[in-house]
C-alpha cells in the first residue's frame, strides 16, 4: 500500500491527527464530568501510564524489527490468527470512525444545517473520504502533516483567547472526587490515548524503522500535552459541564473568543480547521483498515476495499437512532472497546509472540 | 470514442450535485439574509394573559436617503408560554425568521426575575445563535418600555451604543458587563451565583433634579440625578439567589464587586475631606494587580480575608490645597482606607446576610480547602456563604492631584 515510507515527523503527526478527532468530539467533556476538578492530575496521571505501556511496547516490539501486528499474529497463530487480529482491528477502525462521524455531524447539523437531515452532512464526509482515498496514502498523511499544526495553533489561541474567562482555581480539589476516581475509576480515559492503536501497523511504513521507540514516545507526550491544553480550556473556563452537557464542547469555548469589537466570532474558524482534520481522521482510519485487509488477504489492488470500508462507514454512521445513543456509545462503549482493542489485544499478543520467540531461540 | 465508466460517473456527479442542492438549501435559505430579521435586543416580561411577553427590538433601515445609515427601532411584543414559541408566533408575524445572532442585549423585567429565570436563561442558551456575549439586564419597568427609551443620544447605531455601555464599567465601575454566559455559568455552579446589570428609567418622580440625592454613589437605576435626551439608564446591579432576583446594589456596591472581580481599571469615589469635614475630595483610584484573597472554613462557617491595595491620586483641587505634605496625603489616605473598608463591609454582609448570595465567586476560592469535590459539595457553599465572616483590610497610597499639586 505505501509505495513511499513516513517519514518520523510525518508519523508523529498522523498519531496527533488521531487524537484530534477525539478531542473534538466528546473527550474533553468525558475527562471533566468523570475525575471534575482532578481532570488535569488524571490527563497526567493517564499520560504516565500509556508512557510505560508504550516503552513496554517498544520493548516488546523491538525482537521484531520492522514488522507489524500482523505480522506477529502470524508468527504467534498462524494465518488463523492473524485473519482474527486484522479482523479485530477492522471492525474497531470503522465503528469507531463511524461513531465519531455520526456525533461530529450532528454537531454540524446543530450548529450550521439547522434544516439538512444529517445524513447528507454524513453523506459530504463519506464523499470527501472517498476522493481522498483515490489518492495515495502518503497524500493523507502529507495534509494531515500540514493540518495538525493549524489544529495546534486553534488550541493555543483557544486558550489564549479565553485567559480573560478563565479561573485557575476550578483545579481544586486537587484530586477531584477522590483517589479511587481520579487514580482507578479513571484509568478508563486511558482510551483518551486511542492513536497508538495505529502505531501497531507502523513499523513496516517507516523510513526509519529504528525510530520507531522515539515516534511513539514522542507522540504519547504529544498527545497528553495536547489533550492538557484543550481540557485545560474547559475546565478553568466552565463550571457547567460537571452538571450540562454541551453538544461539542470546544465548540462552546470557542463562541467566548472576542478581540474587542471587531474581531468575533471565531467558531468559525476552529470548526473549519477542526472539519479538515476530521476528514483526515476519517482517511487515516480507512486506509489502515484497507491496508490490514490488504495484509490479510493478499490483495493485489486495495482500492475497492476502499470504498467497501467507506460504505461500511457510511452505513455504521446511520446505525445510531439518535444523537443520545450516539453519543452513549461514544462515551460509555467505544472507549472499552478503545482499551480492548488497542491496549489489551494488541500488548497481549505482542507478550506471547515474544514468549514464543523466546522458545524458539532456546530450541534453537 | 467515450467511455462508458465516464458517462456513468459523470452522471452519478450530476445526480449528488442534484441531491447536495436540494437537501442542502433548506439550510441555505433558513440563513438566507433576505428571509432573517435580526433582533438587536430582546426584552422578556411577565404577560397578565400568558405566562410571558416577549418583545423584539429590530432596525428597519430609513426609507430616506438623506438620512445616510440611519435606522429605527421597531419594537414587536408577543404573548406566549415560552420565548422559543414567542419567536415563532413573530416569525410568522413578520414573515421572516428572527435571528438572534446580532442580539445584544437580553431584558428581564424585574417582576419576572423575582420569580426565577432559569427556564428562559437555559432556553436562550440552548439557542445556537445567541452570542454568550449577550448583556443581560433586569429592566425596573416594562422591558419595552426600557427599549422604547434606549435610543442613544451620540451614536447613530442602537447596536453600537448596546455594545459600549456595559465597558464604561471598566472605569466607572457604576455597571457591570454581565452577560449571559456568564449568568448561565453562575445558574449551574455550585460555588457562585448570578449576577446582572440593572437598568431603569429616568421618570420625573425619581429625577434628582428635583429631589437630589444625599451621596452620589448611593445611586442605581430608577434612583439616579440624570436628566437627559436617553430615559434609560443603566447603573447598579441586580443580584440572584439561584435563578431569582435577591436584591439590587447601587454605584458604590458595583464598584465593591467589581474590585473583588478585579474587574475594574480605575474609578471615582468621593471620600471626607480630613481636612475639613463638611467637604468631599473626590479621588481617582486604580486597584493594583496585587489583591489578595483568602476563604478559610472555620468552625464551620466561611472566614474570608480581603488585601485590597489601591493607588490613587487627588481629582478634586481647591484653594489652599497642600497636596505635596507628605502628612496631608496620609491623612487623606487614612480616609480614603477607612471609607472604603466601611463599603465594602457593608456591601459583602449586604450580599451575604441580606442577600444569601456570592456573586463574588468567594466559593472558588474555598474550593483549595477541601479534599475532595464531594466534600464541597456536602458543604453547600451557597447555602453555608450567609455565615460568612469578613476580614476587610485595605491599603490606599494616594498621591497628589494631576497638573496641580498644590495652590
Amino acid at each position: 500500500m505505501v509505495k513511499s515510507k513516513i517519514g518520523t515527523i510525518s508519523a508523529i503527526l498522523l498519531t496527533l491527527s488521531i487524537a484530534v478527532s477525539y478531542i473534538t468530539s466528546s473527550l474533553p467533556r468525558t475527562f471533566i464530568n468523570e475525575t471534575k476538578s482532578a481532570a488535569l492530575l488524571n490527563i497526567i496521571y493517564i499520560t504516565v501510564v500509556v508512557l510505560f505501556i508504550i516503552i513496554l511496547f517498544c520493548k516488546l516490539f523491538e525482537k521484531f524489527p520492522g514488522l507489524d501486528l500482523l505480522d506477529i499474529s502470524k508468527f504467534l497463530g498462524g494465518n488463523i490468527l492473524k485473519n482474527i487480529v486484522g479482523g479485530f482491528f477492522i471492525v474497531y477502525f470503522t465503528i469507531s470512525s463511524s461513531i465519531m462521524l455520526r456525533n461530529f455531524c450532528e454537531g454540524l447539523v446543530v450548529v450550521y444545517y439547522p434544516l439538512t437531515n444529517y445524513i447528507f452532512v454524513i453523506l459530504t464526509f463519506i464523499i470527501s473520504i472517498y476522493l481522498v482515498n483515490k489518492l495515495s496514502f502518503n497524500a493523507t498523511i502529507n495534509t494531515s502533516s500540514i493540518v495538525f499544526p493549524l489544529v495546534l495553533l486553534s488550541s493555543i489561541l483557544l486558550f489564549c483567547g479565553n485567559l480573560d474567562n478563565f479561573s485557575f482555581r476550578r483545579i481544586y480539589p486537587i484530586i477531584g472526587d477522590g483517589f479511587y476516581n481520579t487514580f482507578i475509576l479513571g484509568l478508563k480515559n486511558i482510551g483518551a490515548f486511542g492513536g497508538i492503536c495505529y502505531l501497531y501497523f507502523l513499523p513496516p511504513m517507516l523510513k526509519e524503522p529504528q525510530k520507531f521507540k522515539k515516534i511513539a514516545i514522542i507522540s504519547v507526550i504529544s498527545t497528553g500535552l495536547f489533550i492538557l491544553l484543550c481540557v485545560g480550556t474547559l475546565l478553568f473556563m466552565f463550571s457547567f459541564f460537571i452538571t450540562a452537557d454541551e453538544i461539542m464542547p470546544l465548540f462552546s469555548a470557542a463562541r467566548y473568543i472576542e478581540f474587542g469589537s471587531f474581531f468575533q466570532r471565531f467558531e468559525s474558524i476552529f470548526l473549519l480547521i477542526w472539519i479538515i482534520s476530521f476528514c483526515c481522521f476519517l482517511s487515516i482510519t480507512c486506509k489502515f483498515s484497507a491496508h490490514i485487509f490488504n495484509k490479510m488477504f493478499n490483495l493485489s489492488d486495495i482500492k475497492p476495499i476502499l470504498n467497501i470500508i467507506v460504505l461500511l462507514i457510511f452505513g455504521l454512521s446511520l446505525l445510531p437512532q439518535n444523537y443520545a445513543i450516539a453519543n452513549f456509545l461514544e462515551t460509555n462503549i467505544y472507549r472499552y472497546l478503545r482499551i480492548a482493542v488497542g491496549f489489551i489485544l494488541g500488548i497481549t499478543i505482542l507478550i506471547l509472540a515474544n514468549l514464543k520467540k523466546r522458545k524458539v531461540g532456546d530450541k534453537n | 470514442m467515450i467511455k462508458i465508466s465516464n458517462v456513468f460517473n459523470k452522471i452519478f456527479i450530476l445526480i449528488l450535485i442534484i441531491i447536495f442542492i436540494s437537501t442542502f438549501s433548506a439550510s441555505y435559505n433558513s440563513l438566507n439574509l433576505d428571509n432573517l430579521a435580526f433582533a438587536v435586543a430582546i426584552g422578556i416580561d411577565k404577560s397578565t394573559s400568558n405566562k410571558l411577553k416577549v418583545t423584539f427590538e429590530f432596525l428597519a433601515p430609513s426609507p430616506s436617503p438623506e438620512s445616510g445609515s440611519d435606522t429605527k427601532p421597531v419594537l414587536n411584543s408577543v404573548d406566549c408560554s415560552s420565548i422559543t414559541n414567542g419567536i415563532n408566533i413573530m416569525n410568522a408575524y413578520l414573515g421572516k425568521k428572527v435571528n438572534l445572532s446580532h442580539c445584544k442585549l437580553i431584558i428581564f423585567s424585574e417582576e419576572l426575575a423575582k420569580e426565577g429565570i432559569s427556564d428562559e436563561i437555559f432556553s436562550l442558551i440552548n439557542e445556537v445563535q445567541v452570542r454568550p456575549s449577550s448583556n443581560i439586564v433586569i429592566s425596573k419597568c416594562n422591558t419595552r418600555y426600557y427599549i422604547e427609551n434606549s435610543v442613544p443620544s451620540l451614536e447613530s447605531l442602537i447596536p453600537r451604543y448596546y455594545d459600549i455601555f456595559p465597558n464604561t464599567s471598566e472605569y466607572t465601575g457604576y455597571t457591570c458587563n454581565a452577560t449571559i454566559g456568564d449568568f448561565f455559568n453562575a445558574l449551574v455552579c455550585n460555588s457562585c451565583s448570578p449576577y446582572a446589570i440593572l437598568g431603569g428609567i429616568i421618570t420625573s418622580d425619581n429625577n434628582s433634579s428635583q429631589s437630589p440625592s444625599p451621596n452620589e454613589s448611593s445611586i442605581k437605576s430608577n434612583e439616579s440625578p440624570i436628566s437627559g435626551s436617553r430615559a434609560s439608564q443603566n447603573i447598579g446591579l441586580a443580584v440572584f439567589k439561584d435563578d431569582k432576583l435577591a436584591g439590587e446594589l447601587n454605584a458604590i456596591e458595583t464598584i465593591c464587586f467589581l474590585n473583588i472581580r478585579k474587574q475594574i481599571d480605575t474609578f471615582l469615589i468621593s471620600i471626607p475631606n480630613p481636612e475639613d469635614p463638611n467637604s468631599k475630595i473626590d479621588i481617582y483610584l486604580t486597584p493594583n494587580s496585587t489583591h489578595d484573597i483568602k476563604v478559610n472554613i472555620v468552625n464551620g462557617a466561611p472566614y474570608i480575608k480581603i488585601n485590597l491595595k489601591f493607588s490613587g491620586k487627588i481629582y478634586s483641587m481647591k484653594k489652599d490645597a497642600q497636596y505635596l505634605n507628605p502628612e496631608v496625603l496620609n491623612r487623606i489616605s487614612n480616609s480614603c482606607n477607612s471609607y472604603l473598608e466601611s463599603q465594602f463591609s457593608n456591601y459583602l454582609y449586604k450580599t451575604s446576610t441580606n442577600f444569601e448570595s456570592d456573586i463574588n465567586g468567594f466559593g472558588v476560592y474555598a474550593l483549595s480547602k477541601f479534599n475532595t469535590s464531594t466534600e464541597y459539595n456536602k458543604y453547600d457553599w451557597l447555602k453555608n456563604y450567609k455565615n460568612s465572616t469578613f476580614d476587610i483590610n485595605i491599603n490606599t497610597v494616594i498621591d497628589s492631584g494631576f497638573l496641580l499639586t498644590q495652590t
